[in-house]
């Protein structure tokens, strides 16, 4: 496969899983914040929304001021955001575009619908009510497109790249939710550990990855700051916890036929391996206490992986 | 309902078609009477509605949509907006032995250019029996230096030849170009078929119409003929510009459909005169490059210097035999407008045949009695510069005011060499669906040909792309002008399901390039041996 191809495909999978995380992120923060409890200010949600995005500077860059519709805007459409949903979208569709001949008609087809779909949708202006409407059309989609890449590709090098990226991008998508929602947890001066205000903000946190039916069902108990932290990060079985991301990332780069190198402790494999079985073993008690931390150095080796990856495989000129 | 009375009925689809005089109206020969091979095709027609036909055409035009068969337009404020390559449901028929003719005679045409251009890079031979003049090559932009002496693996340069015919109002085809660089339109020519069959099954199924599909395999196996030497398993590419390029979709469509790689310049490198790709993998070797890339584009150490299209080195590979292009470099030459003319006469120097195409009749205005009739009669006339494309330069005669002739003729009398004239050629016209008015209406079309030569092996596809000038009296079809396509049909013998008879012992019998097949119990036998292979071109 061309280096070139293979960093379409690996971008395509990360891309798709950024625009549904924050899409999802979006919609379900905003609109909880609308009846959410007293003492939750809506100001901060939309500050949580800009943060989760990685879009703060830039957003303060053309605005002044917190607003629901100019944030809301900001994060969906506007073009004057180079990293909107909408942006995603177009990328997602230049990188299968870029790789048509290795992906299937069918796949490309979806990705191609997604787009002008999307498109259509797309007004001078998105008012913050429709944003429900908007985000659960990606979340959709982005279903959608996942099911033909799991469905009408060989699962070779081509399919292990496209969910490489897919899982990496998720790893790194719910430890910037985790990572979010602790910072903002911070910042309710007045809220104390345990209170409802904080088990309302893990809830929110549990549906922004869909997973609160799933946790409910294991913990059997109201989400608190422990057991949701244990369950994104750790449970196995949960497709978007971390560990069961991790383990895929070893597995895709194990299966990928990648050029071998000369020093074992150096491969790419070597460095994802070692950190999705330090991941099985991990407990939720081992890292509580210090969890902003362990969130950024997890978020450090996912990088590095990621760059490693491109500096050896996907570099083309 | 019985067929003949159908036949008296006009659908109102039809009702307002008028055949425009001196033109030859590909289905109609009189008001709602069509000619005998459309005759089957019209009659499904006449059964749908006006609504329905609307109906198809929104869902032939949704499978474009979908599959991305589409241009972007780049107006200020629509972002996102793409439009597709407007397609019309009407095929376009041509009987089998109308097309047995054609085809002999595009494949002629393309073995005697190659036969030109491997002369001139070669001996020369007819340009010292000065059949073609030698200032007249040499002073193309498109010759290249850097391939004399250069031999391709099996001598073949116009690998693919994409030569565009029209229909005039005297029935004959006449070629109006050869395109010999890297002629594109195959993937409209494959996706119309699609688009058919997807919209109008039920009528499709019942015609015996010779398949495109086979092209991508074709192209391969054409590739895989003129790998460098002692190469088995020839890794052959798709090289494009990128996906910006206007044509990328059909770059794409290529790669998939024949299942090689799709490559970019910067995808490839040249070590010590070998060509590799650069892949997860390693390094992996390319031997035949489907370039989808200007001359001037390909090599930067050897043309455009600021190139990033192309590939450093690639053109010293190449002279190496180390890799094989497609089509080779400096082909152009073949195909500028002054050459055109000469093409009858390289066809009979290189093949001593007669040639079967008609070239549209050609002034030189260097030429005293050429000059003198094109003088007197310039409003009959098409004028053209021998050294412009696209258009810039003409004069249309009958369109064009007295000071426009009276400034022309003191143009031409001032560098006589670079004009020609051609008389206008009548393109044939075909009912073509209007959206708007929501009715056929007669639209010009022209045919463009595909040709692949190989080492040891000939191919021209069954049909081509026929191009639609959608804009009412325009005749020109391309698709920046608002010009359309349509699927064209070559019948697989004439007559198509009508000839199909079963008789009472089981057998079948069908006519075949006037010869008759017969299908029964005890086998297949063909009633004339031999003639079924194709012979080398023009060997007859």
């Amino acid at each position: 496969m061309l280096s070139r191809i293979g960093n379409s495909l690996f971008w395509m999978g990360r891309y798709i899983e950024r625009a549904e995380h924050i899409a999802r992120y979006t919609r379900v923060q905003y609109v909880s914040s609308v009846d959410a409890p007293l003492g939750q200010n809506r100001e901060l949600i939309l500050e949580s929304i800009l943060d989760m995005a990685g879009s703060k500077d830039a957003y303060f860059g053309v605005h002044e001021k917190l607003e629901d519709d100019k944030v809301i805007d900001f994060i969906s459409i506007s073009e004057s955001n180079q990293f909107s949903i909408l942006s995603y979208i177009g990328r997602i569709r230049e990188n299968a575009r870029g790789s048509r001949d290795s992906i299937s008609i069918e796949l490309w087809e979806a990705i191609n619908r997604f787009y002008h779909k999307v498109n259509e949708l797309m007004t001078a202006e998105m008012p913050a009510e429709e944003i429900e409407f908007f985000a659960r059309r990606i979340e959709e989609n982005s279903y959608i497109t996942k099911g033909y890449i799991e469905n009408t590709l060989l699962h070779n090098d081509v399919w292990m790249l496209i969910s490489l990226g897919m899982h990496l991008e998720r790893a790194i998508q719910v430890i910037r939710i985790l990572q979010t929602k602790l910072d903002d947890i911070e910042k309710f001066e007045e809220m104390k550990q345990g209170s409802a205000l904080e088990n309302y903000q893990w809830s929110t946190t549990l549906k922004s990855t869909e997973a609160f039916d799933m946790f409910m069902r294991c913990h059997k108990t109201s989400p608190t700051r422990s057991h949701v932290i244990d369950f994104l990060l750790f449970d196995t079985q949960f497709p978007k916890s971390v560990a069961y991301s991790m383990e895929w990332i070893k597995k895709c780069i194990e299966g990928i036929s990648f050029q071998q190198e000369e020093s074992r402790k150096e491969s790419l494999e070597f460095m994802a391996g070692k950190l999705a079985c330090r991941f099985q073993y991990l407990t939720i008690e081992e890292v509580e206490d210090r969890a902003p931390q362990f969130l950024q150095r997890t978020l450090d080796n996912i990088y590095e992986i990621a760059s490693l990856l491109d500096v050896k495989y996907l570099k083309y000129h | 309902m019985d067929a003949a009375v159908r036949q008296n009925q006009t659908s109102e689809v039809f009702a307002n078609y008028q055949i425009p005089p001196n033109f030859l109206d590909e289905v109609f020969r009189a008001p709602g009477e069509v000619h005998p091979h459309y005759q089957a095709v019209y009659q499904q027609f006449l059964e749908f509605s006006k609504e329905e036909f609307k109906t198809l055409n929104e869902h032939a035009k949704m499978s474009f949509f979908n599959q991305g068969i589409t241009f972007s337009v780049y107006s200020d404020k629509a972002k996102g907006v793409e439009r597709i390559f407007p397609f019309d449901l009407f095929p376009r028929i041509i009987p089998a032995a109308e097309w047995a003719k054609v085809e002999k005679g595009i494949l002629q045409r393309c073995v005697a250019m190659n036969l030109f251009i491997q002369d001139i890079y070669s001996n020369q031979h007819i340009l010292k029996n000065k059949v073609v003049p030698a200032d007249l090559i040499f002073s193309s932009k498109n010759y290249l230096k850097a391939m004399i002496g250069v031999k391709p693996v099996g001598g073949i340069y116009n690998h693919i030849s994409g030569t565009d015919l029209i229909k005039h109002s005297d029935g004959e085809y006449y070629v109006l170009e050869d395109n010999l660089r890297c002629p594109s339109g195959i993937s409209y020519v494959l996706s119309n078929r699609v688009a058919m069959k997807r919209t109008l099954f039920q009528m499709f199924r019942q015609f015996n119409v010779e398949t495109v599909g086979e092209y991508p395999q074709e192209l391969l196996a054409t590739m895989q003929s003129v790998a460098p030497r002692g190469i088995d398993a020839p890794t052959c590419v798709v090289l494009t510009p990128g996906v910006y390029n206007s044509a990328y979709f059909e770059h794409a469509f290529l790669a998939l459909t024949m299942g090689v790689p799709l490559v970019e310049g910067r995808d490839l490198y040249v070590d010590k005169n070998f060509v590799y790709m650069k892949t997860i993998n390693g390094p992996k070797r390319v031997d035949v490059v489907y370039r989808r890339l200007d001359d001037d584009f390909l090599d930067p150490m050897e043309f455009k210097p600021d190139s990033m299209l192309g590939v450093p080195g690639i053109m010293a590979a190449y002279k190496k035999g180390n890799v094989n292009l497609i089509n080779a470099p400096g082909t152009g030459f073949a195909d500028d407008k002054a050459v055109y003319t000469y093409v009858p006469d390289i066809i009979k120097y290189y093949l001593q045949e007669e040639p079967i195409l008609n070239n549209v009749h050609t002034y030189r205005c260097e030429k005293d009695d050429d000059y003198q009739y094109v003088l007197e009669n310039m409003d009959k006339l098409v004028i053209k510069p021998v050294d412009e494309s696209g258009g810039y330069g003409i004069l249309i005669g009958s369109k064009a005011t007295k000071e426009q002739i009276s400034e022309f003729k003191t143009l031409i009398s001032e560098n006589r060499r670079k004009y020609i004239a051609q008389p206008v050629m009548n393109l044939s016209t075909h009912a073509t669906f209007i959206e708007g008015d929501d009715q056929f209406e007669p639209r010009h079309v022209d045919l463009r040909s595909f040709c692949l030569l190989g080492k040891d092996r000939q191919f021209v596809l069954k049909g081509g792309l026929s191009r639609v000038a959608l804009k009412k009296g325009s005749l020109i079809v391309n698709s920046s002008q608002g010009g359309g396509s349509k699927d064209t049909w070559v019948m697989a013998e004439d007559g198509a399901s009508q000839s199909m008879q079963q008789n009472g012992s089981m057998e079948q019998s069908m006519t075949l390039n006037g010869e008759t097949m017969t299908m029964g119990p005890q086998g297949m036998s063909i009633g004339t041996q031999g003639s079924m292979s194709m012979g080398k071109p023009g060997a007859e």
